[in-house]
């Protein structure tokens, strides 16, 4: 149609359809264009234009068309290749005439058909007005929504109107059928019909606008592009790799002579040349070879080369990604760059190749590409990690991949949460092959979730991220289970402590040596942000590095002032830490602190501290033996139980840290204080001289994130009684190995935020309870009273353990005397 | 049929296109043939290998290049290093009223009407190269091919039963001969000398030919001879990177064609800057593959050694191969035990992240004197029992400055071959004794993580810029050291104690044979354990690990793997009670030696 202003092409009507797809399109495909001199246009919709739309698809060289050079093609694919055609296919080879009747009542005009197809011109015309009017959101919609589009775009002078493939096909089936089979004739008619829209509203406004379709139903795997495939339409999902510079394309030129100065009418690229004039066209000067090229005169069009390579999901085993060329216009230039990922919609196009320079060589082969029509970014990492849904509300069913197939996963996934033993299957499956702890894959599984983030309008935030820490002997998995939260977690980095600085695990400033700009390159923490950090060898992490995680963990930012730049970036991440206690091995005599010889300020922000004890137990190596036996001469395939794969599972807890924000019931909050206050209670046993803090306010708020999180699990929307209660259990599981006291078994907060050794506490304690019993046996109650010195003598005979001192000795009494058991006179002691 | 196998070699593409006429003739419509076979590989699948044609078929190497003509049958062994993805082209199209197929071909073989009807396959496109540290004793029998062609007096015309051709083929035929002029001109120049050896034959060659082997030369070192092959019809899953396989199918190489570069348009660069303008038909031969296989360490044997691995054999195998690695290792009878284990493992299973029966060695105690004797020696045994071996000198420099891992280069859209690309089953050896203290750069330290990696997990991060891919492997690797290598912790450590110098005995070819078959066919042996057995396996581990807690899970894995490796290396399938003690008894020598140094 390009064609069309220039006086050597004068067709039927004043722009019809197909020969905006016959310019770009080489001598191959010149049978489309042909048909259009036999054809009248029908006249209803087509006698406002002005200018005919530009044309949309350009090609430089000539694509051959399969589809429309070869009929018998045509009904091959209508039959087999999209089988959910409505469209009669059988009628391809018949005459266009034959079917014209009742594809057309009451019209006087011949039905036209495009070539090779049974799509009629005016039906299509009638039915992309019909959906254009009509189509509405909710029935309740006054005005139609691509009618207040259009006006909108009029409004903003825009040249483009984005159309929901949904949309088309919830109204009209057969025409989404059309224009995903037929996408170059569809569109074309689409445009034209859109132009005698815009320009009845407007007379006045002269922007041609394009259609762009988006949101199809099906998206098709780059993998799976196949010749049949040609000149339909596709959606494509993939990373943008590389951009091309943008091509100013020439789309009218202006030609000069240089010998009188006559400027020419602008002549329009044609079949991706511009007939150069040789002779000058005014009539007294007719000067040959005397037209030149006026640049400034000239209009350009923006265009892009963009290659887009599969995501590494996509990718088989053994397989290298593959990638396709994108073709960009106008708008869409600049609409990515590399790195981003995008869903791309657009027509699969192929263009033949000169293999060799011999003429025979041409056209055996072909390039591809995609001549795209909509490009949409799209950030989806693992994990929805995005909370997308305060942002757009609602139109969140844009974002996913295939809304039908969604819908069905979802659905899925739902099932699989009203499962009563979901929790302890999530648990199963993750890290299969890392037997046993069980509990702190429990843990795990709740930092996988999360709690929900809470900022209040004070200013105020809690953080939902759940921090752990896993000290344990060598060999006993951490690592394994490090790397394996890794790969689930969304923007999961995984570093070793042992040669992160402080520099490369938060952020830090470099000077481009070009420019000299400074800019801010972010370490591990803020590339984490909102995933999981997970750090390796804690314990060997420089003090430097260590002390910008007191941040990190509790205020979930990172502060920077480097280079005159001070900055704040947000590293909103979880951190699951392991360190191997201090003497390689733990030893069960020293406290935590003692055995990780970690700050305790640090320490106290861990929500759970898991400690992963190697016992020296028979039982246990037993099972280790048999694991190892089994790995090694087993089908390991036949071992695995009834287990989530982990597509599954990544989508399961994607969902659920994307749509599900659970919250506090009553009853759950009367447990939590109930449960809180008896955990403070608790510490406060009789006979303690001085009162021990069981437990902490933060405390409360891992508790609060650790059920939020079990209600994630269920997919609940409400932290129900029994959340809270796991929740309780969870954090005595991991307090009762790391705080435990081991003469009482009771829980004491000051272990870890004093450091108070606990072998101390426990000497003390066993001190106390041989008093105790020496006082049983020697003493009678009520008897006479003994001398402290007498009892110094009496426990260096029993003990064979380290020497007791005097002082030791009178705090044990004391103990003792506060519990009522005994009375302490200056140096006599009575028991009572 | 007479003439038929002579056909297959010399015009392949003529018989394709045969039984293409013959498909259509028989009322097929080739509408039907999309991403199917009309019959041309069964053809060929029976000539190569129900007649006997296979070993007729020439390799195809930088040797062989420069007399194997264009458009004839040949085969190429290689290792998938990239794929270039799919390429669409002209299957099919009608030629007036007959039917043309453009299969197995890169030039159609009657200009296509522009009018005509087509159909639009695909194929998919392969980078291959050699596989990277083949040692040259597996070409040896390649290498000593002659030029088939010599012995022929005619490759036109004579020796086809006329009725067998219809004018077409001919006419293909004639084609070709113009197109290869160049190629066939050769072979009739050294068909009238009557002395077909491949010395005398750049004597021969004429002053063009000469030229193009100038500029072939530099192209065609031995372990830079790529291929593009073109594969059609395949599942998908059965190519996959890095596999060797073996490719027959149809030679297209023109060395003459200049490339065109057609600047005309510019916009259109945009689609061609990719891999294949950077591989143009002059420099990397293309091959249309008819028939793959996938190759196993036992094809690269020469000979045909069917031995049953039968127990005495073995064993006497087993013997004359262990004295041997013990004279390489100067009298160090634990070491060759070791060696020998070392070089009979693979990964054979991945759970989770864990690679079950990789045996990493590290042999410690090397010093700059006894790495020149031992270590060379060492490397050269190495590289005759085994075909793909590869040797690695670590030093600062080289970790700042190699690439180990292959990389995306999204410029040319190809994936850049790295140090560690290696087929499944190759061997590696790192000698670290040359590593000084230094500070290593960025590369430095993601080239020491990426060997870290490989050690560990028997895995390769691939670069893609924008993300890693991880892609497994199964590498033996030998590290020789002073110390104990931290960088690259292995599964077994060491101490080497030679006690003799090498007294460096002859081996003979038969021997060396027998050897190579040993390690290529035990390695594949499968394994399995007794019930019985098995407890007593778990018996030890768990008073083992009473005894001393400071045996972990890795431990276990490493005696699992041994008592695996030393049952195989009996030619056993299964673990008996004499090979776990004889396990046992090995490592109870090895911590003697830990507890003699300290």
């Amino acid at each position: 149609m390009a064609s069309d202003s220039s006086p050597a092409h004068i067709h039927g009507g004043p722009s019809s359809p197909d020969d905006s797809m016959s310019s770009p399109i080489g001598n191959t495909f010149s049978s489309p264009g042909d048909p259009s001199t036999r054809r009248k246009r029908g006249r209803q919709s087509a006698t406002p234009y002005k200018t005919p739309p530009p044309p949309r698809f350009t090609t430089p060289d000539g694509t051959p068309n399969p589809s429309s050079t070869n009929p018998r093609q045509g009904r091959r694919r209508a039959s087999t290749s999209t089988p959910t055609a409505v469209t009669p296919s059988s009628t391809d080879d018949a005459p266009p005439s034959s079917e014209g009747g009742e594809a057309d009542d009451g019209d006087d005009a011949p039905p036209m058909y495009v070539w090779g197809t049974n799509i009629s011109v005016q039906d299509v015309n009638a039915a992309i007005l019909r959906f254009l009017r009509h189509f509405r959101e909710r029935p309740s919609d006054i005005e139609g929504k691509y009618m207040r589009a259009v006006h909108h775009v009029i409004e903003i002078e825009g040249d483009s109107l984005d159309v929901d493939a949904h949309d088309v096909f919830d109204y009209d089936n057969d025409l989404y059928t059309k224009m995903v089979r037929y996408p170059l004739e569809v569109l074309a008619i689409f445009d034209i019909v859109l132009m005698d829209m815009v320009s009845r509203i407007n007379p006045l406004f002269e922007k041609h606008i394009q259609a762009r379709i988006f949101n199809l139903k099906a998206s098709t795997s780059m993998r799976n592009l196949n010749p049949s495939d040609i000149e339909k339409m596709v959606s494509l999902k993939g990373m943008i790799i590389r951009c091309s510079a943008i091509i100013p394309e020439i789309r009218e030129a202006i030609f000069r002579c240089l010998v009188c100065g006559y400027y020419s009418d602008p002549i329009v690229v044609d079949r991706g040349r511009i007939n150069e004039p040789t002779v000058c066209l005014k009539q007294e000067c007719q000067a040959k070879n005397s037209m030149t090229l006026v640049h400034n005169r000239c209009r350009f069009a923006d265009k892009q080369i963009v290659r887009l390579q599969e995501t590494p999901d996509e990718i088989p085993e053994g397989g290298t990604p593959h990638t396709v060329s994108l073709l960009m216009h106008d708008k869409l230039v600049d609409g990515g760059k590399p790195g981003d990922r995008a869903e791309v919609t657009g027509i699969y196009r192929a263009m033949s190749v000169r293999v060799g320079p011999t003429q025979r060589t041409v056209k055996s082969l072909f390039k591809t590409y995609i001549d795209c029509l909509h490009l949409k970014k799209t950030d989806k990492s693992r994990m929805h990690i995005e909370d997308r849904m305060d942002i757009e509300n609602g139109s969140s069913r844009n974002d996913e991949e295939t809304p039908l197939d969604y819908e069905d996963k979802v659905e899925q996934l739902k099932e699989l949460s009203r499962q009563p033993d979901i929790y302890d299957r999530l648990t199963r499956s993750l890290a299969p092959n890392i037997w046993e702890l069980d509990d702190v894959k429990k843990g795990l599984l709740c930092q996988l979730f999360g709690g929900s983030a809470l900022n209040l309008t004070s200013g105020a935030s809690f953080r939902g991220d759940i921090n752990i820490l896993l000290v344990g002997d060598p060999g006993t998995s951490k690592s394994q289970l490090l790397q394996y939260i890794h790969k689930l977690s969304p923007r999961g980095i995984y570093t070793s402590g042992r040669g992160s600085s402080a520099v490369g695990l938060t952020a830090y400033v470099a000077k481009d040596p070009e420019t000299g700009e400074t800019v801010l390159e972010s370490g591990a923490l803020v590339l984490s942000d909102r995933g999981i950090c997970c750090i390796d060898e804690f314990d060997k992490m420089s003090e430097n590095a260590r002390s910008m995680l007191h941040e990190v963990m509790e205020q979930q930012t990172v502060s920077i002032a480097k280079a005159g730049i001070i900055a704040s970036l947000n590293a909103r991440t979880s951190v699951l830490a392991c360190a191997n206690p201090i003497g390689s091995r733990y030893n069960p005599r020293l406290s935590v602190i003692d055995n990780i010889h970690l700050p305790p300020t640090l320490l106290s922000r861990f929500d759970l501290i898991y400690l992963i004890l190697d016992k020296a137990d028979e039982q246990t190596d037993r099972r280790l033996a048999k694991h190892i036996v089994a790995l090694h001469f087993e089908n390991p395939e036949s071992s695995e139980q009834d287990v989530l794969d982990l597509p599954t599972l990544t989508a399961y807890v994607s969902y659920a840290r994307k749509h599900i924000h659970p919250q506090l019931s009553d009853e759950a909050a009367e447990e939590l204080t109930r449960g809180y206050v008896e955990m403070r209670r608790r510490g406060n046993f009789p006979g303690s001289s001085k009162k021990v803090i069981t437990a902490t306010p933060r405390q409360i708020e891992s508790l609060i994130r650790l059920s939020e999180a079990l209600a994630r699990i269920r997919f609940s929307e409400w932290v129900e009684k029994r959340d809270v209660m796991e929740a309780f259990r969870l954090l005595e599981v991991a307090l009762q190995q790391s705080a435990t006291d081991h003469s009482t078994g009771t829980i004491d907060m000051d272990l870890i935020t004093t450091g108070v050794s606990a072998s101390e506490r426990m000497r003390r304690e066993n001190l106390v309870s041989t008093i105790r019993t020496m006082v049983m046996e020697k003493m009678q109650l009520g008897g006479p009273s003994t001398r402290v010195l007498e009892l110094l003598e009496e426990l260096k005979k029993h003990s064979s353990g380290p020497e007791v001192h005097l002082s030791e000795l009178r705090n044990a009494l004391a103990t003792l005397a506060s519990e009522g058991f005994v009375v302490v006179h200056g140096d006599s002691v009575k028991r009572v | 049929m007479v003439g038929l196998p002579y056909d297959c070699l010399v015009n392949p593409v003529g018989a394709v296109r045969l039984t293409f006429e013959k498909a259509v003739a028989s009322g097929k419509d080739p509408a039907t043939f999309d991403g199917k076979d009309w019959g041309a590989t069964d053809l060929f699948r029976e000539f190569l290998f129900d007649n006997g044609g296979l070993s007729q078929v020439p390799f195809l190497n930088p040797m062989t290049i420069k007399w194997i003509q264009s458009n004839t049958l040949v085969r190429f062994r290689g290792m998938i290093q990239d794929m270039l993805g799919n390429e669409f082209y002209v299957g099919a199209y009608k030629d007036g009223a007959t039917w043309r197929t453009n299969k197995f071909a890169d030039v159609p073989q009657f200009p296509m009407g522009s009018s005509s009807d087509m159909r639009i396959w695909e194929r998919r496109l392969l980078y291959c190269v050699p596989v990277p540290g083949q040692n040259s004793w597996t070409q040896t029998s390649s290498e000593a091919m002659r030029n088939p062609y010599s012995n022929i007096t005619s490759p036109y015309g004579e020796k086809r039963p006329r009725e067998e051709i219809t004018a077409t083929t001919c006419d293909v035929d004639m084609q070709a001969l113009d197109h290869e002029f160049e190629g066939s001109q050769c072979t009739k120049k050294m068909r009238g000398d009557g002395v077909p050896s491949q010395s005398t034959y750049p004597q021969e060659s004429s002053v063009e030919r000469t030229c193009s082997d100038v500029c072939m030369g530099p192209d065609f070192e031995r372990n830079s001879f790529p291929c593009l092959v073109k594969i059609y019809d395949s599942v998908e899953s059965e190519l996959k990177l890095n596999d060797v396989f073996e490719f027959i199918g149809v030679l297209t190489f023109d060395p003459e064609v200049t490339t065109d570069k057609d600047k005309s348009d510019e916009s259109l660069n945009g689609f061609f800057e990719d891999a294949l303008v950077h591989l143009p038909p002059s420099k990397v031969p293309r091959l249309h593959c008819l028939v793959h296989r996938k190759l196993a360490i036992h094809d690269f044997l020469s000979g045909s050694h069917t031995l049953e691995p039968k127990s005495h054999l073995v064993k006497g195998v087993r013997e004359g191969l262990l004295r041997h690695l013990t004279d390489v290792l100067g009298n160090d009878a634990v070491a060759a035990q070791f060696v020998l284990l070392h070089l009979l493992s693979r990964v054979h299973a991945r759970v989770d992240s864990l690679a079950v029966g990789k045996f990493s060695l590290n042999l410690t105690s090397f010093s700059k004197e006894t790495v020149s004797v031992f270590g060379n020696g060492l490397n050269l045994a190495i590289n005759n029992l085994v075909p793909f071996t590869q040797c690695i000198p670590l030093t600062v420099d080289y970790l700042n400055s190699v690439t180990l891992a292959p990389r995306k280069d999204y410029q040319a859209n190809r994936l850049v071959s790295g140090v560690l690309q290696l087929a499944d089953g190759s061997h590696l050896t790192i000698d670290e004794t040359q590593l000084q203290a230094g500070t290593l750069n960025s590369t430095g330290v993601d080239n020491a993580r990426t060997l870290k990696n490989l050690v560990e997990l028997q895995k390769v991060e691939y670069d893609f810029t924008y993300y890693k891919m991880e892609m497994a492997a199964d590498i033996q690797l030998l590290i020789v050291s002073e110390g104990k290598s931290n960088i690259l912790p292995a599964d077994l450590v060491l101490p080497f104690h030679p006690s003799s110098v090498d007294s460096s005995e002859v081996v003979d070819a038969e021997t060396l044979k027998a050897w190579r078959w040993y390690l290529a066919t035990l390695r594949s042996l499968p394994h399995s354990i007794e019930p019985e057995m098995q407890k007593v396996v778990e018996d030890d581990l768990v008073a083992a690990r009473q005894a001393d807690r400071s045996l972990g899970s890795q431990d276990f894995s490493r005696w699992l793997t041994m008592g695996r490796l030393m049952s195989a290396s009996f030619g056993e399938i299964c673990l008996t009670l004499e090979h776990w003690q004889l396990v046992k008894e090995l490592e109870r020598l090895r911590r003697e030696r830990f507890q003699g140094t300290t």
